[in-house]
């Protein structure tokens, strides 16, 4: 019996490692690649995409498919080159007419457009979504979309179709920059979406549902894994009629593993790959693009702080930090120095522009002139960064080195961006000297929300306490600016106040880095947190 | 007379695990709440007005006692309600459903091989104490153990998916799909996760086998002329199963942490992927979710182990 039973089970056993095998060689045959696919274009992100409806859409990963499904009034054309600010160009408004007191609006909107699901653009449409963002009493109204959209409908003061292709925006105030805020996006966006869908899908439908009447209809989605944007053959735009017949978009929040998917050919395009990873990636026949983004990554200064009361302390701290070295050995060329709070891209921001000079025994002397000749102990709070911000706790850690060697002893405190930010809202902390951030647009409402008494905490994010009356004057001068030269004139007073009070320092620029396969052409790298991929195509 | 104590003992762990599991949804309730950071003006951004902020806060209820909360929560949850996903805007459970067959793909393929040559390395090893093959695989079982899953996961994919090709990088399937699909993209993940509970179990196994082949119904089996195959395979492997039944339930819990990081890396879409992006984003009720259905799954497996235990040996049925 059990010989019998022994060989029974030799043989059972030799064909099941004979069938292991099989199995194992059949599931080790090269699979076809995403390669094959040449009208697909797959795009390894930092993170999964959140809600895909644009009044309430939150992250600049998520705006990389919102761009392409959505549009509004206006645009900014991403395509253009050479510029630092892209330029505001027509969309969904053909034309517009600006009243001489600069507060009515009058849209003249395009004719002939259809949304993704035939609905057709016009008066009435631009109606819908104008009472969705903004009237509560508005059976759709998205409740969400007045906290999110305040920069961009905070002086409104009324609309009105005028006929079924016109449409008449009031302000209560002249906004110089209207038409960017208009344009603009990543947090919250003025994008139209179709009210037929609303009506079908509801209003939190339209997170899955998303549409509008961009160069790209929304395929599928699975959600943490793939966004499909698919060709929309019907578009206006002859321009902008997508090479490609199909985006993918997959979040990937581990670097290492958009890299090797790169390599491998699963993706065809990555954004953000590791500084130390570039000179692999291109060795590897990779193709890198990358310029600079419409950012300032500045430090907030805590005036509460004893020592920084005086400004001579302030400035010493400014000249202590080597801007240029940090950008070109710890960021290794993926970062610019930044001088002044005007970011790069957005309005008035001079590239010849200088503020402290990198000076440390002058910062020295500055610290012992104010009764600090040993200096003093603090501490530096951070943030570990978004999706874009690559090694954050480096950028501390430089800092401190650079203040410790005028006699600034600060420790490093490193909170999770979400957390750091509330903390923000509620302003700096007691014993906290410098606190990083990460600011800019192409426009410069963002610095309502930082440099005026009425940004200061809990109602924006003037979270160093910095109170200059004379901010909150300039830059409602700024935003009621008759003309752009007005605007900027405007804006570099406020530059070089914030420079002589020394508010804020302002570190770098980051550059945005993108890699492809060596058979992705036509990408336009614009100076936005995303791009405009109609013009990509692959070989 | 037997099956009552038995009965008893069954039904005391099963519902042993129903004040384990409140006391998780509480904690994690708490902990979310308790923690800086504010649902309100997560949901309405921050250029919100502090007025429109608290009129949220009424709204969505969550100016009242944190107990009160808490109760209301659970209800909920008893209902399969967990709330709605505030960056993606759709149901919870909706999302821990779709995520949880993943994780519980790569689970049961990571308990399989942990389990499976953990036990066949053990008996390798132990059934055969002191010789060269017990010393080899004693140290790779050791070095094994020591690797930190992260690490791992980045050599396998350099190793197999960028010098050899032979694997994918990430994700659970192309965009064709299909199972075999599914199976070469399970591969690394599956043994990523799986390696130190490996080595734990096969070191801890090792042990017990060495101790069988001490006993002296060992030592008559060898009397009797059975083969050493048959009485390591056999005999001693009967004596050996208990134990490893519970330290291999035990690993449940280690592989579900394992896996967490695989996902990340390996991009493989289950909860662990999901928690991570929802934490990025604050996304509080998806994080509750995400935690609630790791602990289940933690909690439920140490249960099946323990039933599994008691019924393979007969000394626990006291």
């Amino acid at each position: 019996m059990i010989p019998r039973f022994r060989s029974a089970l030799a043989i059972g056993r030799r064909s099941l490692l004979a069938g292991a095998a099989a199995l194992s060689i059949a599931a080790l045959a090269p699979a076809p690649r995403a390669l094959a696919d040449a009208g697909t274009l797959t795009i390894g992100i930092e993170a999964d995409l959140a809600r895909l409806d644009p009044h309430i859409s939150g992250t600049w990963n998520t705006f990389k498919a919102l761009s392409h499904i959505y549009e509004g009034f206006v645009a900014e054309d991403l395509l253009a080159t050479g510029v630092a600010t892209p330029p505001i160009v027509p969309a969904l408004a053909e034309s517009w007419e600006v009243s001489a007191d600069k507060k009515t609006y009058t849209f003249r909107l395009r004719r002939g457009v259809s949304f993704h699901d035939g609905e057709p653009w016009n008066a009435a449409a631009a109606k819908f979504n104008l009472d969705r963002m903004t009237n509560p009493a508005f059976e759709f109204h998205q409740p969400g979309a007045v906290g999110m959209l305040q920069w961009v409908w905070g002086d409104l003061a009324g609309y009105e179709v005028v006929d079924d292709y016109t449409i008449r925006i009031v302000l209560k105030q002249p906004n110089s920059e209207f038409l960017r805020r208009l344009a603009a996006g990543g947090s919250g966006t003025p994008r139209m979406i179709s009210p037929a869908a609303v009506r079908k899908f509801g209003n939190d439908g339209i997170n899955a549902n998303p549409v509008g009447t961009g160069p790209f209809k929304f395929g599928e989605r699975e959600v943490g894994v793939r966004t499909v944007l698919v060709r929309n053959d019907g578009y206006w735009d002859p321009k902008r009629t997508p090479k490609l017949q199909r985006i993918v978009l997959r979040g990937i929040p581990e670097v290492t593993t958009r890299e090797l998917g790169l390599l491998t050919g699963e993706l065809d395009m990555i954004s953000t790959p590791s500084p130390d990873s570039l000179e692999y990636l291109a060795a590897q026949g990779m193709t890198l693009v990358k310029g600079p983004v419409a950012t300032i990554y500045p430090i907030w200064l805590n005036f509460r702080e004893k020592p920084l009361q005086d400004v001579r302390v302030r400035r010493a701290m400014a000249m202590a930090i080597d801007r240029e070295s940090m950008a070109k050995f710890l960021r290794r060329g993926t970062a610019q120095p930044a001088y002044g709070i005007l970011n790069y891209g957005g309005p008035g921001w001079d590239p010849d522009y200088r503020d402290f000079p990198y000076d440390p025994e002058g910062a020295k002397k500055l610290l012992a002139e104010a009764g600090y000749p040993d200096g003093f102990e603090t501490r530096l709070d951070w943030t570990m960064g978004g999706g874009g911000d690559v090694n954050t706790r480096a950028d501390a850690e430089w800092i401190q080195r650079d203040l410790g060697r005028i006699g600034i002893r600060a420790t490093i405190e490193l909170f999770d961006n979400g957390t750091y930010w509330d903390m923000m809202a509620k302003g700096a902390r007691e014993g906290t000297c410098c606190m990083q951030v990460s600011w800019g647009e192409t426009g410069f409402f963002w610095l309502d929300l930082v440099l005026p008494t009425t940004a200061l905490p809990p109602n924006g994010f003037n979270s160093g306490w910095y109170e200059n009356p004379k901010m909150n004057e300039l830059l409602a001068a700024a935003r009621a600016a008759p003309t752009e030269e007005q605007m900027v004139a405007t804006l570099h007073q406020i530059r070089d106040i914030v420079t002589e009070d020394v508010a804020l320092i302002p570190v770098y620029t980051p550059l945005q880095v993108y890699a492809m396969r060596p058979n992705v052409k036509g990408f336009v790298l614009a100076p936005q947190h995303w791009a405009d991929y109609t013009s990509v195509y692959k070989e | 007379m037997l099956w009552r104590p038995m009965t008893r003992l069954v039904l005391g762990r099963i519902l042993g695990v129903a004040p384990v599991l409140l006391g998780v949804c509480f904690v994690v309730f708490a902990a979310l709440h308790l923690a800086p950071g504010d649902a309100a003006r997560t949901i309405l951004g921050y250029g919100a007005t502090e007025q429109r902020v608290q009129a949220l806060r009424a709204a969505l209820g969550l100016d009242r006692p944190l107990i009160v909360q808490f109760a209301d929560w659970l209800w909920a949850l008893l209902h399969g309600d967990l709330g709605r996903s505030i960056s993606l805007g759709v149901p919870v459970s909706e999302i821990i459903l779709d995520k949880i067959g993943a994780s519980l793909l790569l689970m049961a393929a990571s308990f399989a091989l942990a389990a499976g040559l953990g036990l066949l390395f053990a008996a390798l090893s132990g059934g055969a104490h002191r010789s060269a093959r017990d010393r080899i695989i004693t140290l790779a079982m050791l070095v094994l153990a020591s690797l930190p899953p992260f690490w791992l996961g980045i050599v396998l994919l350099f190793v197999f998916g960028l010098q050899l090709r032979l694997l994918p990088i990430s994700g659970m399937s192309s965009a064709d799909g299909g199972v075999l699909d599914v199976a070469r993209h399970l591969i690394l993940p599956a043994v990523t996760t799986a390696a130190s509970s490996m080595a734990v179990v096969a070191r801890v196994t090792r042990s017990a086998f060495v101790d069988a082949m001490n006993e002296p119904y060992a030592l008559a089996a060898r009397a009797r002329g059975l083969s050493e195959t048959r009485i390591v395979g056999v005999e001693a492997m009967r004596n050996v199963l208990p134990g490893f039944v519970t330290i291999a339930g035990l690993q449940i819990g280690y592989l579900f942490g394992g896996a967490l990081f695989s996902e990340i890396v390996f991009n493989w879409p289950g909860i662990g992927l999901q928690l991570f992006q929802a934490i990025v984003q604050r996304d509080f009720p998806v994080v509750q979710g995400c935690v609630l259905a790791i602990a289940a799954v933690f909690v439920l497996g140490n249960l099946a182990a323990d039933l599994l235990a008691i019924a393979l040996d007969p000394r626990r049925r006291g």
